[in-house]
């Protein structure tokens, strides 16, 4: 079966298995490895992607579901290679201990602030309550959201 | 592996799964479809993929008549602000089911059709006396959601039939509802005990009233007695208590690592007197409009 795809603005036309998920193909067949395997059962968040800017899991998602939609992965985030003001924060907070969370984190954080640029406290750590970090290092991750936020807001 | 057909018209739908019946399985979201396949609670030949049937999904609100589309995502149900004001109950559980990503996949109709006993949806529903409508080869049929669900992941439906639609009566005015629930963690959990109830109230006395609970029966169940206990007066903390020992009598909740079944009949009970206390509120206008309970209800003003 063939699926063609949207991912971060590029389009792709691939042979594939009918039932194969968003996350498979975007890892085995596009190489696109930002993008975490973890659970597969929806509970983690680490294969979180945008698909037309809402936040998806892609482990429990068809990939031919989503034809004709634009996916959107932590790839397609950084811009000519550079950070993006929300990754940036990332980095700077030490919001990351071993990574495996953070390009799940950091697509979730970007549909929150796409959708609501400045949010409360409360509305991130409801943003992101589908995200599990196994080195707990939430009040980090919550931080540099909020300090994204505040210098977009800036540069808004 | 399975194959995916894609069907363009609810017709094509119906067909293909009235010619495949037992080989075939549709999917909305896939948020319970992809996980059942995986662990092999469902095995299949054909995925029937319903996310082209865009006819299927949307909110459709006409005076006191709320229709429901099976493809509408939750996602979409926790931020509609009309309904938020008129039909709270569905808000609140929509806003509780699993996270912002399982909502934005997960379809009204899939978690009805999925028969989870602690699925937040139902109770919610069934406060509004709710219809579902129905489709298969041999025409529609509708029927009351109470008696779509056989028992835990099954429904009443027949193979090859899809949930189409559902209808509910959300009163315009001197009417509130509530949906809370009982978890151990506050997010990504699933309800230990859900409670939705609903009322209209006349004057200074209620005139009609609904309790509806999840996660305590291999179904969800609407308690009649329960709101029988409160219609006729003011709400006051003895019908409230009297409604919740009833709707605790009418359970049957199962002891696993959510709650033993002694513990749920007892939240059941606090629960349903809490749903009731804030419908209440909301239907003598007592409740900031569109403003959302505390999950589990509690509220800081209230007696211990
Ligand atoms: C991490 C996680 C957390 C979750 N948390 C919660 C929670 O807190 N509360 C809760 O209630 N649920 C929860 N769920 C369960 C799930 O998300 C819901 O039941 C969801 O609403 C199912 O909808 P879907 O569109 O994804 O269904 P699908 O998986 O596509 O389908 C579910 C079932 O319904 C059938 N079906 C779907 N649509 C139709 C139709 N129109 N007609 C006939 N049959 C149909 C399918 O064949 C399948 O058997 C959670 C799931 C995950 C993965
Ligand atoms: S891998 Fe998808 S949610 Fe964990
Ligand atoms: S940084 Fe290790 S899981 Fe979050």
């Amino acid at each position: 079966m063939r699926v063609e795809l949207s991912v971060n603005g590029d389009l792709y036309r691939r042979e594939s298995e009918p039932d194969l998920t968003l996350l498979a193909l975007l890892r085995d067949v596009l190489e696109l490895t930002g993008t975490k395997w973890g659970c597969l059962t929806g509970d983690c968040g680490a294969c979180t992607v945008l698909v037309d800017g809402e936040p998806i899991v892609s482990c429990l998602q068809l990939a031919r579901q989503v034809e004709g939609r634009e996916v959107t992965t932590v790839e397609g985030l950084a811009g000519n290679g550079a950070l993006d003001s929300l990754q940036a924060a990332f980095v700077s907070n030490g919001a990351a201990q071993c990574g495996f969370c953070t390009p799940g984190m950091i697509v979730s954080a970007e549909a929150l602030l796409r959708a609501r640029p400045s949010p409360s406290e409360a509305e991130i750590r409801e943003a992101l309550s589908g995200n599990l970090c196994r080195c707990t290092g939430y009040n980090k991750i919550i931080d540099a959201v909020l300090e994204a936020a505040g210098s977009r807001g800036a540069a808004a | 592996m399975a194959e995916l057909f894609v069907p363009q018209t609810l017709d094509e739908a119906v067909g293909f799964l009235e010619s495949h019946a037992g080989s075939a399985t549709p999917i909305a979201g896939g948020t319970d479809v992809m996980i059942d396949l995986r662990t092999g609670g469902v095995r299949t030949e054909w995925l029937v993929d319903l996310s082209s049937l865009g006819s299927l999904a949307g909110i459709d609100l006409d005076g006191e008549q709320l229709r429901l589309g099976a493809l509408t995502k939750i996602r979409a149900l926790e931020v509609d602000s009309r309904l938020a004001r008129r039909a709270t109950a569905l808000v609140e559980a929509a806003r509780v089911l699993g996270s912002v990503q399982i909502r934005t996949m997960a379809t009204l109709g899939g978690n009805l059709c999925h028969a989870t006993p602690s699925a937040e949806m139902p109770p919610a529903l069934l406060v509004h006396d709710a219809v579902v409508e129905i489709a298969g080869a041999a025409g529609e049929r509708s029927l009351p959601l109470a008696d779509l669900f056989a028992g835990p992941g099954r429904t009443t439906l027949e193979p090859g039939e899809l949930l189409t639609a559902v209808r509910l009566r959300i009163p315009a005015s001197a009417a509130g509802s509530c949906y809370l629930r009982q978890t151990v963690r506050w997010s990504m959990d699933l309800a230990g005990v859900g409670v939705a109830a609903s009322m209209e109230v006349d004057g200074a006395a209620i005139v009609q009233a609904r309790v509806a609970l999840g996660a305590v029966a291999p179904v969800p169940l609407i308690v009649p007695e329960a709101a029988e206990a409160v219609v006729g007066s003011e709400l006051s903390p003895a019908t409230a208590l009297e409604a919740g020992a009833r709707a605790a009598a009418a359970c049957s909740p199962i002891s696993d690592v959510r709650g033993s079944a002694d513990y749920r009949r007892a939240v059941v009970s606090i629960l349903v007197q809490r749903a009731l206390r804030i419908a209440w509120l909301r239907a003598t206008g007592d409740w900031p409009e569109g403003l959302l309970a505390p999950i589990n209800g509690l509220l800081a003003e209230e007696p211990a």
